[in-house]
């Protein structure tokens, strides 16, 4: 007992032998304990991979162990398909992304730094739209997509997600503004900067770790939406990634290769994506959660 | 959870301004704030056309029976008389989304916590780190991935799980899980096992690393066990934490049907069908667009009665 009273929460880094120490004395069972939750949440996607390798009689005779010889090209086939989707996805999460951030960042500004009239009924008309469920838009907005001639068009996913990403961003991003140090602005404005000055020089400069979580989480929304593209969208060409998995499911079922090669293809841009900004991710995930 | 920051948006020094600012005359100080209003008007454009407009014309839909391109005939509130008296599948799928969204919550909670404390008691930094981020990963893997992949895991030719029941001699618990009435909504339920929810185990994790080391460790030296540790020191202080992922995941849980959509598309004969599901399903199947509208709304005043709630009695300040 008296050894964990002395700990000091591992905060700093130990060697290798202090490490092996640890586990010998009393880590062991937690990690063996989690290690199966880790096991039990990949084992799926294990499973997707020693199928993404077989042929069709292949898959018949044996359908769960790996089986030689191993077909990687049908990695070559799904990867021709699903990499038309993953383009639709980025062009559509990127724009839809850009437009989230410009417009949360410059109202969040107008309610986090300025002073004008309004603020507070125009904020909490903003506040009521958190309340709105998708749900509840989802055929007025399908209505009015296609009376806007926009089906079947790029615009018809990013125009809606922009207006409806926005609201989340522009209040994790308003707490962020209003954290920032009044005087900062104040000294701005003495030395004769206008307000869109303090904005582009002081605001944004100063957020940027908050930009990119808003970001993050944003592309997240976006990335995972189904019902949506598939509602507006019926041209295969035009599918962004996650319609575009599951219509590619649908085709080809039974050739369990090819699916569960594109269904692993279509999850590395994320992937990728959280590699270069887990930092962000994380962060995103916790405190934006908290803070709002 | 935001609408508590309210208060925060005028601070003293900001309302010893305002006093002076209210002495000028409206027209002065709208001109003034014209700034203000451009940054604005980008953001109100966009609420305007597709947030406030869809969601206006949703209530209004909703009480008039109406087919897009034939006329709409106003019938006041019987599209939500019947919905309640005559509609059995929409009475049918509250009580499966009531059940789903228990079970979410309860997973959710019960797995994260644990895993949350497993990882808080390691020892070594290291490790911590590396489970930390291995319980995060696959939020990354896109929703859609995982659906497909239990969809196959369930099916009843080739997939995995009647693989594994024959091979452990369970022969005769072997079915189309799927698209059998009576355990269908079980599958959709129990998709993804062991329920890790990296986002929920993150969240927790903070909550337990904010605790401040003081307390726990005179406890210890005060002789506390592990296990009162969890229950005198540590659940209390994280209560926060885990009221907010209560409340997200019921939320959450009375609007998703991404899952079922994917999956069953709320059959075999409705045995998984849930509010939203019903809602498309009228909408876009059989062209029934003010009576999907209307089914649109209630789960608009659900989840309105469930924000009150969670404000008036549920959000604390402890985060």
């Amino acid at each position: 007992m008296s050894a964990v009273v002395t700990e000091t929460r591992g905060q700093y880094r130990r060697s290798r032998g202090e490490q092996v120490g640890l586990f010998l004395r009393g880590d062991w069972w937690r990690i063996v304990l989690l290690g199966l939750f880790l096991v039990g949440g990949i084992a799926p996607l294990v499973m997707a991979f020693l199928i993404s390798l077989k042929t069709i009689p292949q898959f018949a005779r044996q359908p769960f162990a790996l089986t030689f010889p191993l077909h990687w090209e049908n990695y070559g086939f799904a990867f021709e398909i699903v990499l038309e989707f993953i383009k639709n996805s980025m062009i559509v999460s990127g724009v839809t992304v850009v437009g989230v951030l410009l417009l949360a960042s410059l109202s969040a500004y107008a309610f986090g730094i300025l002073e004008f009239p309004g603020r507070q009924v125009l904020f909490y008309l903003v506040l009521s739209l958190m309340m709105v469920p998708s749900a509840m838009t989802l055929i007025p907005s399908f209505v009015l997509v296609k009376d806007l001639g926009l089906m079947n068009t790029y615009w018809a996913m990013i125009l809606p997600w922009i207006a409806s990403g926005q609201v989340f961003a522009m209040f994790i991003l308003r707490t962020f503004f209003e954290s920032l140090p009044r005087e900062l602005f104040d000294a701005a404005r003495i030395d004769g900067a206008s307000e869109w000055q303090g904005y582009w020089r002081i605001a944004l400069p100063l957020s940027k770790s908050m930009l990119g979580v808003a970001a993050i989480l944003n592309i997240l929304g976006t990335w995972n939406n189904l019902i949506w593209p598939y509602l507006t969208i019926q041209k295969q060409a035009l599918l962004p990634l996650t319609p575009g998995l599951w219509a590619y499911q649908t085709e080809y079922f039974t050739r369990y290769g090819l699916t569960m090669a594109g269904l692993l293809i279509g999850s590395i841009p994320l992937v990728l994506l959280f590699i270069f900004t887990s930092r962000w991710f994380v962060a995103g995930l916790t405190s934006g959660a908290i803070k709002v | 959870m935001a609408v508590k920051e309210m208060p925060a948006l005028s601070s003293t020094a900001a309302q010893a301004v305002d006093v002076q600012e209210r002495r000028k005359p409206l027209a002065k100080r709208i001109y003034e704030g014209r700034v203000a209003y451009t940054m604005l008007a980008p953001t109100f454009v966009f609420l305007l056309v597709f947030m406030y407009y869809p969601a206006l014309l949703g209530l209004y839909r909703s009480v008039f029976k109406w087919a897009p391109g034939l006329s709409a005939d106003f019938v006041a509130l019987d599209n939500f008389v019947h919905l309640f008296t005559k509609d059995r599948v929409f009475l049918n799928s509250m009580d499966h989304m009531l059940q789903l969204a228990a079970w979410y919550v309860v997973s959710t909670v019960g797995v994260s916590l644990f895993i949350a404390v497993l990882i808080h008691r390691l020892r070594g930094a290291r490790t911590q780190y590396t489970f930390r981020l291995g319980m995060i990963l696959p939020v990354v893997i896109p929703a859609i991935v995982p659906l497909m992949l239990w969809k196959f895991i369930y099916d009843v030719k080739v997939g995995p799980l009647n693989a594994i029941l024959t091979w452990v001699g369970l022969e005769s618990w072997t079915r189309a899980w799927l698209a059998d009435p009576n355990v269908a909504l079980y599958a959709v339920m129990l998709r993804n096992f062991p329920w890790v929810d990296g986002v929920a185990i993150l969240i927790l994790l903070a909550g337990l690393q904010a605790i401040p080391y003081e307390i726990v460790e005179s406890a210890m030296i005060d002789g506390a066990s592990e296990m009162r540790r969890f229950w005198s020191i540590e659940l209390p202080l994280i209560a926060g934490q885990i009221k907010l992922i209560t409340v997200l995941t019921i939320m959450w849980g009375v609007q998703e049907f991404t899952a079922v959509f994917a999956l069953t598309q709320g059959g075999p004969i409705n045995s998984t069908m849930v509010p939203g599901m019903w809602m498309f399903f009228n909408a876009f199947r059989i062209n029934k667009m003010g009576y999907a509208s209307a089914i649109g709304v209630v789960l608009f005043l659900l989840t309105l009665v469930l924000t009150l709630i969670n404000m008036k009695y549920i959000t604390t300040e402890e985060y």
